[in-house]
């Protein structure tokens, strides 16, 4: 029993990770229809920016993490910009759309192999590894760290979207574009906002993450099952991405835990193709005849 | 109050508009008539700043219009489209607030949501209800009330009466009279070619992107041409 709790306890906190960077799919997707896969980039390059504010720049953790996830919202609205901005203004097929993801991808990740290299660096250590003993349970400090950061952004971000004008009006762009642009919502301004905040977003993964491990050009890669959460979770829906998360996240590391790390991936991907046999719009997603 | 002076739009490679001008005065009914594909959505369109110019230009009290959809609205002018695009996943009443995003006045803004509610008094019955729920005229009101819940001047409305029962179709015409009683200025885009020019005080018959006939709606029903061409099938426009 106390193994299964310990298992559940990491599981959630790495699920919060996956569904900070789930999140970020999902708002895009839900006012683009497609999938960003840009954003593993934009993850990295948070976890980069924090390890340089802490180890060049000798900021203080909470200034680097300010500077991170700036720098990563600032990035994700200049990939909008560049990279897709220009599909929008020609109304462009998707699929283009995800072929330019990719490309933005493949430029952030080899932009930092080409400038700072392709070798992994540790974060300084800021939080003492020591866990927190609860009974039996040994919480790692950083475990709940990145537990209780990813729930209180998720929350903001959740009251945001639901309470604030700025909100209704991403909900009514997520629904229908024109029908927005008709309430008088400048709807580029919308995607502008909903890459900020993907990007934001991004930042505290990345640096979330680039602690829990370390910092590589590929870090960007584990997006991928951020993103097989949010399919799973259902595409376009927050609260399904953000529940396809925690699940994948407790469900690897039980499978972890319990049969072998090596079928832990594994495991992930016959999930995702379960899921998608059974409920092509995942969990929670929205039907596809929604959208205009 | 609207003046569209020779413009010219094209899109996927086709010339939709062809030096297309009119002119809406302030507290009419105008109509634009034509068969499918003759351009009339392109033109409500690119009024509304969907649509870019080739050339030619728009004024709206005697400004040029802005060229951004959300700015158009921002002007005075408010658009129901075709095929309603209400937001299926909200309320009744979060539909036509949404239509009040750009006012800030919470007191002018309930007492339009009142004078909708009195004029669709279906609407308010159902204000609690999702929008994807309703039938496809409580729709129709539904993108109606949500468009005058802009407060804009003049309305432009694509298709109003396409796919609902005859009854609702003399019901929506009904309501487009109150809507001018109101104070609104309306431009109203038809198929059912009847119904309109009876509604109408002026009309314009658009045929493969250009304007082909215009005058006052009474004359033009009585014109030999558009009754073979557009009154022809009465029956058959309702349904």
């Amino acid at each position: 029993m106390t193994q299964f709790l310990q298992q559940l306890t990491n599981g959630l906190s790495i699920g919060s990770v996956y569904a900070l960077m789930a999140v970020g799919y999902s708002l895009v997707y839900s006012i683009m229809n497609f999938s960003n896969f840009a954003h593993g980039g934009v993850i990295m390059l948070g976890a980069y920016f924090g390890f340089f504010g802490l180890t060049t720049f000798k900021l203080p953790f909470a200034a680097a993490f300010a500077l991170a996830t700036a720098g990563t919202a600032l990035v994700a609205i200049v990939v909008e910009r560049v990279a897709y901005k220009p599909l929008r203004d020609r109304k462009a097929p998707f699929l283009y759309f995800i072929i330019s993801a990719m490309g933005a991808s493949m430029f952030l990740e080899n932009f930092v192999i080409a400038t700072i290299g392709p070798n992994p660096k540790p974060y300084p250590p800021i939080i003492p590894r020591e866990p927190i003993a609860l009974g039996d349970l040994a919480l790692g400090r950083l475990d709940l760290i990145m537990f209780i950061v990813s729930a209180a952004c998720l929350t903001l971000l959740v009251l945001f979207i639901d309470r604030t004008r700025l909100g209704k009006a991403i909900q009514a762009s997520a629904y229908n574009m024109k029908a927005s642009a008709l309430m008088g919502i400048n709807t580029d301004s919308v995607v502008i906002l909903v890459f900020a905040l993907g990007g934001f977003l991004a930042g505290v993964a990345g640096v979330l993450y680039g602690m829990k491990y370390m910092v590589y050009p590929t870090i960007g890669a584990i997006t991928l099952k951020s993103f097989i959460a949010a399919v799973f979770g259902g595409l376009g829906s927050l609260p399904g991405a953000v529940l396809g998360s925690v699940l994948l996240g407790v469900i690897e590391t039980l499978v972890a835990g319990y049969l072998s790390s090596q079928y832990r991936d594994l495991i992930a991907f016959v999930i995702l193709i379960g899921v998608l046999i059974v409920r092509p719009t995942g969990i929670m997603g929205k039907a596809v005849e929604d959208k205009a | 109050m609207l003046t569209v002076r020779d413009i010219h739009v094209s899109y996927g490679g086709i010339r939709a508009l062809k030096g297309v001008s009119l002119r809406v005065e302030k507290g009419e009914i105008v109509t634009i008539i034509g068969a499918n594909g003759a351009g009339k959505s392109t033109l409500l369109n690119a009024i509304s700043g969907f649509l870019k110019l080739g050339s030619g230009e728009i004024l709206y009290q005697d400004k040029l219009l802005p060229k951004r959809p959300d700015r158009v609205v921002k002007a005075g002018i408010c658009h129901v489209p075709e095929g309603r695009l209400v937001f299926a996943n909200l309320t009744v009443e979060d539909n036509l607030r949404m239509g009040a995003y750009l006012r800030r006045d919470k007191g002018a803004i309930a007492a339009d949501l009142d004078k909708v509610y009195g004029l669709f008094p279906r609407l308010k019955e159902r204000q609690r209800q999702i929008a994807g729920t309703l039938s496809g005229g409580e729709q129709q009101m539904l993108a109606m009330g949500r468009a005058l819940m802009t407060d804009g001047d003049l309305v432009l409305m694509d298709e109003p009466s396409l796919g609902l029962a005859p009854l609702l179709v003399q019901t929506v015409f009904d309501i487009i009279l109150e809507i001018r009683a109101l104070g609104k200025t309306i431009l109203l885009v038809e198929q059912n070619a009847y119904k309109a020019l009876d509604a109408a005080d002026r009309a314009y018959v658009l045929e493969q992107g250009r304007i082909v006939k215009k005058g006052p709606a009474a004359e033009v029903k009585a014109d030999p041409s558009v009754r073979a061409a557009y009154l022809g099938t009465e029956s058959n426009t309702a349904g």
